[in-house]
């Protein structure tokens, strides 16, 4: 269930602002912050243990002490980043990770990664039956276990 | 699922506190032995269908809702642990077949030598039991679960032939070991409860899909919900999930009579039961017993000689781990059981320290688990971002160090005087520090696999000197022992202080060895059944 608290009390523009600097546009695939990602964020964030009060305290204290952030040219914007990373390296930490985590559930990053992006059930994966041939060296050593 | 109350109020022969790894064994020994067993679990089954493996989205479930740290994870049937005074952070599961569900199910053996360290290196203490006495149990629970391996392995003694022949190695596993043939150091194949064939009841083979350690969709894993479980159930034993034990209730005489929980709708009950064994974990069980005073056991049950909760032990992990030049689709095959090295296992005083360690080699998982530090530190963001990441995504080996920690008494869990668990018991508290020996260990560890990836081609390799979450192993908190001064249990896992109480977790290891203990766990839990079976017949009603 979202908890919408924490989403009311969370600034999305500030928070697709930050993303942009923590992960850039690359290929064909745009900065996190216009991959429009941030909802999922807040939402995920609301939903599971691991960030629920966290993060928003991570996006509060980032605000209060970087209210003009989306105003600032992009040098400052990594400077701001980096200082807030340095100060509250727990509260950057979840921020970072959740992003981290949103981002790449996308199919647009899977696309250009070449990543399936699903769960590989029931199928799996195909790997080389065993080659007993590969412990040929090994068998040749006399035991060395510690004999009491 | 619930038994009845009406079967909730009859006395039962045995009790288990615990449903996971050595709970599982001993419920289903005793009851096929003819034995009455209730479990009371504080978790529930799981469906197979709604693992973290199966979901689309099982990235964000690994690192979420199923992960393997109850303070990450927060599930209602979760407790807290304070685990503020320790380096290292608890790693379990809550549920029937406790942490065996998220285990990689890496499996090897304790050594001979691992049973007489005192008289072998003049430290810690010796096992009142030996290798051989505890074989025949190893080889009864490596039928159960089903263990994929292959015999010759230099490092240890011979063994009975495996269930299953082993696990592919797979390019990134022959990548690695490549270090260790160049090197002419020792390496094998894991002996791993995971199939590499059908084997047990409606198990399929592992399908190399690389997510064993957030449970396992296709049943290849072992954990007991689906090997000792359904035998136990066969026999007549009950399980009650949901339910969250208070306390272990005693009588005048200071004997054990059944357990205090709190069911799954939140009543207060009472099972009453002629034995109990604890299997609730090295931290659930003493915090359970402590938990447990009473007039007849002030400090807590069982716990005359101050020891329970004491000599706590991890396997405090280093990781190093390198990145290859190759993409290896590393996410394929299971995580961690690819193979083992313990050329460095037995005590060699030159290396300035006493025991070794174990190299696990491991693979690495996809693009959110790398982002985020799998195995080493996270992707940095900014301009780098994507190259780094595309160089680390599939290329990613490590070898986990397992050392040999060793006991000491201001390692502990004790009660927390302020937090609680969501029903208001006192939860766990740790407080541990890594000892020098075990500091030199992972050191002279980590000098090694550096250069075993470089040999085998890494370019980057990058080490974690010591792992925060990697409390999986936990043990010693209710050592056993033939002197009752010394010891919390004796060497069948029966309490010194109370004749009808036995723990068969990894509570009642004297030393921990050099690899995961579950194999270890499970022969004694296996082992500690068979003597009620053999020597208590009194408990039968």
């Amino acid at each position: 269930m979202i908890n919408e608290t924490s989403r009311m009390n969370i600034n999305e523009d500030l928070l697709a602002a930050i993303l942009d600097r923590l992960i850039p546009a690359v290929d064909d695939v745009p900065s996190a912050g216009k991959m429009g990602i941030t909802a999922e964020i807040v939402r995920l964030s609301g939903q599971q243990a691991r960030f629920q009060g966290i993060f928003t305290k991570a996006m509060q204290t980032f605000e209060s002490a970087n209210s003009e952030f989306v105003l600032l040219d992009v040098e400052s914007q990594d400077d701001a980043i980096r200082n807030f990373e340095s100060k509250e390296p727990g509260l950057f930490n979840s921020l970072l990770t959740i992003s981290y985590i949103v981002y790449y559930k996308d199919t647009r990053v899977h696309k250009r990664i070449g990543w399936s992006g699903r769960t590989p059930q029931p199928e799996g994966n195909t790997m080389e039956p065993w080659d007993d041939s590969i412990l040929e060296t090994q068998r040749k050593r006399e035991p060395f276990w510690r004999k009491i | 699922m619930t038994t009845s109350n009406e079967a909730s109020q009859q006395t039962v022969d045995i009790l288990v506190i615990g449903a996971g790894a050595s709970g599982g064994a001993a419920t289903a020994w005793l009851a096929e032995a003819g034995f009455n067993v209730k479990c009371l679990e504080q978790g529930y089954w799981q469906d197979p269908a709604k693992y973290a493996s199966a979901s689309d989205d099982y990235e964000f479930e690994m690192l979420t809702n199923w992960a393997p740290d109850p303070n990450v994870r927060q599930r209602d049937e979760d407790y807290p642990v304070n685990d503020s005074n320790s380096p290292v952070t608890p790693v379990m599961f809550n549920g029937v077949g406790g942490s065996t569900i998220l285990w990689t199910a890496h499996t090897p053996r304790f050594h001979p030598s691992d049973f007489r360290v005192k008289t072998l290196d003049g430290v810690a203490d010796d096992w009142p039991i030996s290798y051989e006495e505890l074989e025949e149990f190893y080889d009864l629970n490596d039928e159960v679960m089903g263990c994929s391996g292959i015999n010759g392995d230099p490092a240890n003694p011979p063994r009975s032939p495996r269930q299953m022949p082993p696990l592919p190695i797979g390019k990134d596993g022959k990548k690695l070991i490549s270090g260790f043939e160049k090197l002419g150091w020792h390496w094998w194949p894991s002996d791993s409860y995971i199939n590499s064939q059908r084997y047990g009841e409606g198990r399929d083979a592992c399908n190399f899909c690389g997510h064993n350690h957030m449970g396992c969709f296709q049943r290849a894993k072992s954990s007991t919900d689906i090997t000792y479980w359904p035998r136990a159930l066969r026999s007549g034993a009950t399980i009650e999930t949901g339910a969250r034990v208070r306390r272990i209730t005693t009588d005048n005489s200071g004997r054990a009579t059944g357990a205090d929980y709190i069911d799954s709708k939140g009543n207060e009950k009472h099972q009453s039961a002629r034995a109990v064994i604890m299997a609730a974990n090295g931290i659930g069980t003493p915090r359970l017993l402590l938990n447990s005073a009473s007039d007849s056991h002030p400090a807590g049950l069982s716990n005359s000689t101050g020891l329970v909760g004491k000599n706590l032990m991890f396997h405090p992990f280093a990781m190093i781990s390198g990145t290859f030049p190759e993409k290896m689709d590393t996410w394929q095959g299971p995580l961690g059981n690819i193979g083992l090295s313990q050329e460095f296992y037995e005590t060699d005083k030159s290396r300035g320290f006493v025991r070794g360690y174990t190299y696990q080699f491991q693979r690495s998982l996809g693009p959110a688990w790398i982002a985020n530090g799998g195995f080493r530190d996270p992707v940095p963001w900014g301009e780098g971002h994507h190259v780094e990441l595309e160089k680390r995504l599939g290329s990613v080996m490590a070898m986990a160090v397992i050392g040999e920690d060793l006991p000491e008494e201001h390692n502990t869990v004790d009660l927390d005087p302020e937090l609680t668990d969501s029903d208001g018991i006192p939860a766990p508290r740790l407080n541990y520090t890594l000892s020098k020996n075990s500091r030199d260990q992972l050191d002279h560890a980590i000098g090694n696999a550096k250069k075993a990836l470089e040999a085998a081609g890494a370019e980057d390799i990058f080490v974690d000197p010591m792992m925060r979450q990697s409390g999986w192993h936990l043990m010693g908190t209710a050592r056993m022992g033939n002197d009752p001064d010394k010891s919390v249990v004796d060497k069948w896992g029966q309490s010194h202080d109370v004749d009808n109480l036995f723990i068969v977790d990894g509570s009642v290891f004297v030393t921990g060895a050099a690899v995961n203990p579950t194999p270890t766990i499970q022969a004694l839990a296996l082992r500690t059944a068979d003597y009620i079976v053999e020597h208590r017949q009194d408990l039968k009603g």
